[in-house]
């Protein structure tokens, strides 16, 4: 056989080379890595008009404080951002990096930015490259802090709002927060502090160091 | 930020540099096919009359060189094959414009680029020749408002072989290389067979 192909001519060896590069083609997969996507139009709008796609502040709050690691919570801001306060087991992804292949289609991967427009925009990114489990942190990041970090309890309030006060103090506490009393929202916000990053969430802690980690490696 | 390719569209440079690139790559082509021996008209035709297929086994070698070469390049991530420029289709006006030049190519026994690397070694109906594109362009020109509805008919937008039939991109690859070489091996049988009809008149 050797023999053989010693014999062959210059242009019976390349059409070698070029035939089993050719074939070894036909299973490489393509090209494009992925970069273009077909959308299912019909599922996405039944998700997006049922929103089932979101999650409210309270259930994440409650999912960090039980320590469930079944999600991953994807914060899309900037490192700047980011390094200033993030939500306790967060990791920083940007929308670029999104297609970078640190997120697993099977994973449930939760979305927040400081408003809903770039969590959003991810969240059709995502589905797009038919990632299952995608959710939008509902109002973002400032949601979070008005209901999880400074919850208000107003003037005049019933004795349901009350109970439900007391039970976010706890949870507003155990994330490092500051909770109102008094509606006067105006003069109070301006004075609150996020909080640092290191006290908060002791269980959320060991999270927010091991995904980070995993960026790094990539 | 690691170097990938295209350069241009990921901004190695910029417009000036690009014109340049261009010119070194024009060169290049326009001497290889002079050394492919595609400055004579005569070679040129002679694959009409399948006595001698060198310009078909070139440019299908190009084209398999090209395409095995893109696709593994953008296999390793070196080429975004997504920023790669496709040019849209117009089936209709794209073959009679295919027509047309292949018309072209028999009657003056040039093909654009290849008149001008006869041009550039003094060829003097290579000449005329550039004097006809000149001159048909300038035509295509002044005529244009009404050719374009018939330029743009037909559009079926950026349109790629794998696309349209619904194929995986490594099986259009390996179907085109296998088209090369079984042309390569046929064009060759058949330049023998031709050359012996040849010497039997």
């Amino acid at each position: 056989m050797k023999l053989t192909i010693a014999h062959w001519t210059i242009n019976q060896k390349l059409a070698l080379v070029v035939g089993v590069l050719g074939f070894l083609a036909v299973v490489a997969g393509n090209p494009y890595h992925g970069a273009e996507t077909t959308l299912n139009a019909k599922e996405l709008s039944l998700v997006v008009e049922k929103e089932v796609d979101h999650v409210s502040p309270e259930e994440l709050a409650g999912w960090i404080i039980l320590g469930k690691s079944d999600y991953r919570l994807v914060d899309l801001r900037s490192e700047k951002e980011y390094a200033e306060y993030h939500i306790p087991s967060a990791e920083n992804l940007t929308l670029t990096s999104l297609n970078d292949g640190t997120l697993q289609r099977n994973e449930k991967i939760i979305l927040y930015s400081d408003g809903g427009i770039h969590s959003a925009q991810a969240w059709f990114l995502l589905k797009a490259k038919q990632y299952k489990g995608v959710y939008i942190l509902r109002g973002g990041l400032e949601e979070w802090k008005d209901r999880i970090l400074f919850p208000q309890l107003p003037e005049n309030s019933s004795p349901a709002e009350i109970a439900a006060f007391e039970r976010s103090k706890f949870v507003s506490k155990f994330f490092g927060g500051a909770p109102q009393i008094g509606g006067a929202a105006g003069t109070a916000t301006p004075k609150l502090s996020l909080p640092k990053l290191e006290p908060p969430a002791s269980p959320g802690q060991a999270k927010t160091a091991a995904p980070k980690k995993k960026k790094e490696g990539c | 930020m690691d170097m990938n390719a295209p350069f241009f569209k990921f901004g190695f440079f910029g417009d000036e540099v690009s014109l340049i690139v261009a010119f070194v790559i024009g060169i290049g082509f326009g001497f290889f096919l002079e050394r492919a021996g595609f400055g004579s008209a005569r070679k040129l035709c002679a694959q009409f009359y399948f006595t001698d297929l060198a310009v078909f086994k070139v440019m299908f070698t190009a084209i398999i060189t090209a395409m095995v070469g893109i696709f593994w390049l953008s296999w390793i991530g070196f080429v975004d094959l997504s920023l790669v420029y496709v040019s849209p289709t117009f089936i209709l006006p794209q073959t009679v414009g295919g027509l047309i030049l292949g018309v072209g190519f028999v009657v003056g026994g040039y093909c654009p680029g290849t008149s001008c690397v006869a041009a550039a070694t003094g060829k003097m109906d290579a000449f005329v020749y550039l004097g006809g594109i000149i001159a048909g362009i300038f035509a295509f020109g002044e005529l244009f408002p009404f050719l374009s509805a018939f330029y743009d008919s037909t559009p079926m937008g950026q349109l790629t072989i794998p696309q349209y039939f619904n194929l995986s991109y490594g099986l259009v690859v390996f179907l085109v290389v296998l088209m090369a070489i079984g042309g390569f091996a046929g064009g060759s049988w058949l330049e023998k067979k031709m050359a012996v009809r040849a010497t039997e008149k």
